[in-house]
């Protein structure tokens, strides 16, 4: 069984990063065994399972691409356009920016959504808003992320968006998380006023059981 | 939206604490699952065939028969399945639907069959995918011709959006005649003149027998003169007109002037003027007699009115390549017999030969297979080279026409499949909107839906029975999409109260009321609304929109058990918000979640979001 198991491992990991210049439809990925992935996942089998039917369903390839990503994302928000939070999305769920999510990364990801501790549901959404990862969200990264939310609500909204909202709202954001005012904000910042903040923790838990 | 992607639905929700951090508002609760659906799997017996699916796989579409409780009708207790007493072979394709999201038609079914199982269970197929539905609607057209049926063809006209301006209406009516009767009769009106200018211009060419006092025989053209002149005025009138109001109605003045029919028109028209302005000068009357052959360009005119003109015009161009290459293997062939047969026939006497130019005549008369004879070789080398000129003739020329009828034959089936597709089109984009639309309300009674019952159920301290249970993967959903409201504070609305909303705060705006800085930039608002506010509704009363929105919240208020005194203060102050109306709708839309969430989290919640209704008034 190890045998099978390296072999299916060398076979994953072949495939993705060789067949970038390929077109998706021709790549092929599978996914660790159950086992593994129970391990690496807080998920029961049952779980996994219904997990991997809903994702092999809409990929058949094994793969998502960023495209495809965006394209099911947008499905939920039909009266704005999503697509740009979608590509935020997505960098955070594909860790090893390959330019495709694989079912481990995206088992991996929701195992940390829903059932991670508090702090590592603050550490993704960190990473998320963090878009060039280097451990600081500015203003500029922050005004994206914002914007990006904003876009999904489209235009019929009430009250209307105006332009300046979603700077206003990243203003409002500063000023709670970042406490010694030096125009970013650090990890630890973060979690340290996530902690402090009710209403943030109790809407954590929300999502406890989705799947 | 497409249910095929609710598989996918709990990762979104999941991805959904990427908004908490940064939320405004605490996020309301989300929907219990009062029915735990067991991921089992169903046995489906079609008249014997087995059939065997998940069950959320079924419940994918709830408004169908097999998604929804009608199923139940057709339990087998013995034998503990499904029984449908259908036909199994289209019941696989019902199936396929399910578990791909696209309803196929097979080609080899018959049309009301097929129809009469998607009735059936409950499928409309409207929702038939890309890939058949241009068969299947064919096929469905024939049918209905066959039985002789008046099958109600809801293909909508053409929408016509009140509002365009008299410009635009007028360039419309040019380039689509059916839109009115008026461009339907201009442009009879206008073919009926080509022909008529047509007609003259040659006529008037024609001897019409002489005069008692000439000698010789008189063209119809100077016999009439006063005639034809009056009959090519009127003509050049109507096209004069025709030209300057396409040029005033057109939507880019140099666009429409750089276009071929544009200049086709000038052309046609032009000689007359010119005409007009140099007559009785005879040094010129020369060039004058030349500018009337280009009175004969107005027969390009009928390109406007004949689709085929225009795709035999649009072949030429696409077909440039092959054309210029026929030319260029021709001019090549042409140069080398030319001087094949002067050389040849230099030696005879008395030779039409004179020169190599003079030898091109022949050599395109040969290598047409035209032959007229006036030249011919007389030695026998010249003889030879004439016949495999001619022979090397019927190759040359053989070989570019067909790919130019192929392409001919191509661009115009494309043509009329684009219509086809561009008909087929609108009624998409209907279906498209209807559903967003669709969507929207949806979502919008389930906001009220659930502020009601959360507040009554408060009250009862149980699960109220009988409540309309939405599907589970609508109220989560529903959910996600509260969520993203409760994130950035604003919500959504409909077109109609947007639009609604958008009249009530310019009118606002324009009676110079008190702002606030919350809704800080009224300016920013109405600047928003007016921008994005293209289309001028008209005036709905402002009041009533606001006032049922936030009584709707009065209502709900007291019937929730207030359990912290908070909640009285809220219900107090809620009036006093409302008398404010217009100023600070956001704000009045701030109370209303609080006091949901308040239900159910401890006072420390509702301190905080109390302090953040202050923190929000006092900015």
């Amino acid at each position: 069984t190890v045998f099978v198991v390296w072999l299916v491992n060398t076979r994953g990991r072949q495939r993705a990063p060789s067949d970038s210049d390929l077109e998706l439809s021709t790549v092929r990925h599978q996914p660790e065994g159950l086992d593994q992935l129970q391990a690496q996942t807080k998920f029961t089998r049952k779980e996994l399972q219904s997990l991997y039917r809903g994702f092999k369903n809409e990929c058949p390839s094994g793969l998502v691409d960023e495209e495809t990503f965006k394209s099911i994302y947008s499905q939920f928000f039909p009266q704005g356009d999503a697509s740009t939070y979608a590509h935020f999305l997505f960098n955070a769920f594909d860790i090893d920016r390959n330019g495709s999510i694989r079912f481990e990364d995206f088992v991996i990801g929701l195992s940390v959504l829903l059932r991670g501790s508090v702090t590592e549901k603050l550490n993704w959404a960190f990473n998320l808003y963090d878009i060039n990862k280097d451990g600081y969200i500015t203003k500029e990264e922050m005004l994206a992320i914002m914007k990006s939310i904003y876009d999904m609500m489209g235009r019929y909204t009430y009250p209307c968006v105006r332009d300046d909202a979603p700077s206003e709202h990243v203003d409002k954001f500063f000023q709670k998380m970042d406490k010694n005012r030096d125009g970013v904000v650090t990890i630890e910042e973060f979690i340290e006023t996530c902690q402090k903040d009710e209403n943030i923790m109790n809407s954590m838990q929300l999502f406890e059981n989705v799947i | 939206m497409a249910a095929g992607v609710a598989a996918w639905l709990p990762f979104a929700r999941a991805a959904a604490i990427g908004w908490m951090p940064v939320a405004s508002t605490p996020m309301p609760i989300p929907p219990q699952d009062k029915r735990k659906a067991q991921d089992g799997l169903i046995i489906l017996n079609v008249s014997g065939t087995k059939f065997q699916t998940w069950r959320t796989t079924l419940e994918r579409y709830p408004d169908t028969l097999l998604g929804s409780t009608e199923r139940d009708f057709f339990f087998h207790e013995e034998t503990s399945e499904y029984f449908f007493d259908r036909d199994p072979d289209i019941f696989r394709h019902i199936l396929n639907f399910y578990r791909t999201g696209k309803l196929h038609y097979p080609r080899q079914e018959c049309i009301s069959a097929y129809d009469e199982e998607l009735a059936f269970f409950g499928i409309i197929p409207e929702i038939i995918g890309d890939c058949c539905y241009e068969e299947y609607k064919d096929r469905r057209r024939e049918n209905a011709e066959r039985l002789q049926d008046d099958e109600e063809m809801d293909m909508n006209n053409d929408v016509t959006p009140v509002n365009l301006t008299f410009r635009e209406y007028l360039w419309r009516a040019f380039e689509n005649p059916h839109t009115s009767t008026l461009a339907l009769v201009f442009y009879y009106v206008t073919g009926f003149f080509i022909a008529i200018s047509v007609m003259a211009n040659v006529v008037e060419t024609v001897p019409c027998g002489t005069l008692p006092n000439r000698s010789k025989e008189m063209s119809c053209g100077d016999r009439y003169a006063l005639a034809f002149f009056c009959l090519d005025t009127a003509c050049v009138m109507i096209f004069t007109v025709e030209y300057l109001l396409r040029l005033i109605a057109a939507p880019s003045r140099c666009k429409f002037m750089k276009s071929v029919m544009s200049v086709i028109d000038v052309v046609a028209i032009m000689p007359y003027y010119i005409g007009l302005v140099m007559t009785d000068n005879d040094q010129v009357s020369g060039a004058f007699v030349t500018l009337r052959v280009f009175r004969v360009f107005r027969i390009f005119k009928f390109s406007r009115h004949s689709a085929g003109l225009r795709i035999l015009g649009y072949t030429l161009k696409s077909c440039a390549s092959e054309l210029g290459f026929l030319l260029f293997s021709l001019t090549m062939a042409i140069i080398i017999f030319a001087t094949v047969m002067f050389y040849a026939e230099k030696g005879s006497t008395a030779t039409k030969f004179t020169s190599i130019p003079a030898a091109f005549w022949y050599t395109i008369v040969t290598m047409t297979t035209l032959g007229y004879g006036d030249m011919v070789p007389k030695t026998i080398v010249g003889k030879v080279f004439g016949s495999i000129c001619s022979l090397s003739g019927v190759l040359v020329i053989a070989l570019p026409v067909p790919v130019i009828v192929s392409n001919f034959s191509r661009i115009y089936h494309q043509s009329q499949r684009a219509e086809k597709r561009r008909a087929q089109r609108k009624t998409r984009l209907a279906r498209i909107r209807a559903a967003k639309i669709r969507g929207t309300n949806a979502y919008m009674r389930y906001k009220q839906n659930g502020l009601l019952i959360d507040a009554l159920e408060e009250v009862a301290g149980q699960a109220l029975v009988g409540k309309a249970a939405s599907p589970p993967f609508e109220s989560q959903h529903h959910h996600l999409l509260h969520c993203l409201e409760k994130t950035t504070n604003h919500e959504f609305v409909d077109e109609q109260t947007f639009q609604a909303n958008c009249m009530e705060i310019s009118v606002v705006n324009k009676s110079g009321s008190r702002t606030s800085s919350l809704s800080s930039s009224p300016h920013g608002l109405s600047s928003c609304c007016s921008r994005r506010h293209r289309k001028k509704s008209s005036f709905s009363l402002p009041s009533t929109n606001n006032q049922e929105l936030s009584t709707i919240q009065i209502r709900e208020r007291p019937v929730s058990n207030s359990r912290s005194s908070l909640n009285a203060k809220l219900d107090k102050t809620m009036p006093l918000k409302c008398d404010e109306a217009y100023i600070s709708p956001s704000m009045v839309r701030l109370s209303a979640p609080v006091a949901t969430s308040s239900d159910d989290t401890s006072t420390a919640t509702t301190t905080y979001s109390q302090s953040n209704i202050v923190r929000v008034s006092a900015l």
